[in-house]
């Protein structure tokens, strides 16, 4: 035991953090609900959403390889088709939930396959443009209600385990009932996407993300794939939708279709890591809360509405950029836990 | 006995330029074929024509009876080529490992019979004890034979190799060829090995077919075929025939 390897002191060091961090995300939202602050649950919930929507994106972005610039479009059907199915059928928001998924995969499916022929750039810019065209879409069909939106109706629940069944809570319980939602399906993001990156699909997306025709060569559909990556995105930016329709208890065009919705996790995969499974984690624990907290405590100053956060984000990127581009995972984080935890062991050995 | 591939006058134009004209060519099963020729013969564009990366203007080309003409290049894989590229197309963020996995996962989609498959072939290949080397840190010697080792995994019956050996030193050339003859000798494959290098191709190789300008000059076994006035014109010009 004394004579551990530095690679196992790493993995016990990793098995701490594991315990650490998720012992830190159950409890995160009690001090905040006890003292009354619940607008940082709301933190908290943005957080997750985005960490979940950025691991969606790292599936296309970053395994795949192909840079989707308007994932928004399916955070949208989600949310629009959770809303409809409440609002004409009654539907619970967890079935409204499942149906989203599928009619949101269902659209990516249609409208991703004739852009796989397009490679890099190309395929960007043709994300950008399906982006650009649900905008008008978003504003103006009545189905939808156009710009006025959806609004969803709610039966509050009675208590906090009820309304996690049905996404509807009461009055105070609200900040800590969506915490724990999105707690629940952030983590099953994270074990889907997991499950994903260990199986032909994750072999057969970053064949294609590194050389396409090799890819093909080796009997590698790469349109198919391309296409089964942006449905698995699809899937999970319509869950995420849906959580923040019934959050806000409205679907309007121009908070949906938001531009934050694309940039923000592309942004906490890119910081976190592009292409690794917990990239879009870190990165959205650091740049989540910066523009909550900016926005909140320049809020009513002489800075308010002036993109304080923007600016920020921008220097973090360039930083990052510049001197970590493959991102903050990339660092040698298992050797410096490996050092320290072997510090730690023999500090009283040592006394 | 019907051939394992037959390329019956395969047409392939750019424009105005006719990179391939005519050309008809056979590949039996277990046999080793050498395609020589000069550089811009279009032996490259003929194997991109056999493997679906490009399609013919005009010309068939049948895999045990199966036309693959214009057949994509994944389904071409499938119906049981496999092939290497001139220029490397490892994929250079996976492992030495995950890279052969890759090809693995064509025959089986459990990824324990795949990972297990891929282990053996990179044992047999030579490249035991850098399984989880990234591709892109190989050396070229390495990168080639992993590339080798990915198309072995997709277990084609055709292996179409563009020149696996060029930009090696003579040793690994020598060890390139040595395992280009393991691979004929212990799988049983037929391999079509397009080279300019005489002196790779011509031991190797049981038959030799000669390009030149798109067109098929000659083929025969390698001995005659180097004594061919026609072919030491083609690569030397005519000042060297007459001398000799």
């Amino acid at each position: 035991m004394a004579a551990s390897s530095p690679r196992a002191r790493a993995g016990r060091a990793q098995q701490v953090a594991w315990v650490v961090a998720a012992l830190a995300a159950l409890l995160y939202p009690i001090p905040f609900e006890r003292s009354g602050y619940i607008y940082y649950e709301t933190v908290g919930f943005l957080v997750l959403l985005n960490a979940m929507l950025g691991i969606g994106w790292n599936i296309i972005g970053g395994w795949a390889g192909q840079f989707d610039f308007g994932p928004n479009i399916f955070f949208a059907t989600g949310a629009y088709t959770a809303a409809l199915l409440s609002i004409h059928f009654g539907w619970n928001a967890w079935l409204g939930l499942l149906g989203a998924v599928v009619v949101s995969v269902a659209i990516c499916a249609a409208v991703t396959y004739p852009i796989t022929r397009l490679r890099g750039h190309y395929f960007a810019i043709a994300t950008v443009a399906m982006w650009m065209i649900a905008q008008p879409i978003g504003a103006t069909w009545e189905l939808i209600n156009g710009s006025r939106g959806l609004f969803i109706p709610v039966a509050p629940g009675k208590h906090l385990a009820q309304g996690m069944l049905t996404m509807e809570f009461s009055g105070r319980g609200k900040g800590l009932g969506f915490y724990y939602l999105a707690l629940f399906i952030f983590v099953l993001t994270l074990l889907g996407a997991r499950a994903v990156e260990r199986s032909k699909w994750g072999f057969y997306f970053r064949a294609v993300r590194d050389d396409q025709d090799g890819a093909e060569g080796i009997g590698i559909d790469s349109r198919l794939y391309k296409v089964i990556a942006r449905c698995l995105m699809a899937a999970v930016f319509a869950a995420g939708g849906v959580l923040y329709g019934f959050w806000a208890l409205a679907v309007l065009p121009d908070q949906v279709l938001e531009v934050n919705w694309n940039i923000l996790p592309m942004m906490a995969a890119v910081v976190g890591g592009l292409g690794r499974l917990w990239g879009p984690v870190l990165g959205s624990v650091i740049l989540i809360p910066i523009s909550q907290l900016m926005t909140a405590t320049l809020g009513a100053g002489p800075l308010a509405g002036r993109g304080i956060d923007l600016i920020i984000y921008g220097a973090i990127i360039m930083i990052i950029a510049g001197g970590r581009p493959n991102g903050l995972l990339s660092l040698p984080w298992a050797r410096w836990a490996g050092r320290l935890a072997g510090r730690r062991r023999a500090e009283p050995a040592q006394g | 006995m019907t051939p394992l591939l037959q390329v019956t006058s395969c047409t392939k134009r750019f424009g105005g330029l006719v990179a391939n004209h005519d050309v008809s060519l056979t590949i039996e099963s277990r046999e080793i074929v050498g395609l020589i020729g000069p550089n811009g013969a279009g032996k490259t564009t003929l194997f991109n024509c056999i493997s679906g990366a490009l399609h013919p203007d005009g010309g068939r080309i049948v895999l045990n009876g199966v036309d693959i003409s214009r057949a994509r290049p994944e389904r071409v894989c499938r119906l049981g080529i496999a092939r290497t590229w001139q220029v490397v197309r490892s994929f250079g963020r996976m492992t030495a490992l995950e890279n052969v996995i890759c090809g693995a996962l064509r025959r089986t989609s459990r990824m324990g019979p795949a990972r297990a498959r891929a282990l053996e072939l990179l044992a047999f290949t030579g490249l035991a004890g850098k399984e989880d080397v990234m591709a892109a840190g190989l050396t070229l010697a390495d990168k080639k034979r992993l590339e080798i080792t990915r198309a072995l995994a997709t277990a084609p019956q055709l292996l179409l190799l563009d020149e696996a050996m060029s930009g090696l030193t003579p040793m690994e050339t020598a060890a390139a060829v040595e395992l280009v003859r393991r691979i004929h000798d212990e799988l049983g494959l037929a391999i079509c090995v397009v080279e300019h290098v005489m002196e790779v191709v011509m031991p190797l190789s049981h038959r030799v077919i000669v390009l030149d300008h798109g067109e098929k000059l000659t083929e025969g076994p390698p001995v005659d075929v180097a004594r061919d006035e026609r072919v030491i014109t083609a690569y030397l010009g005519d000042r060297y025939r007459a001398r000799s």
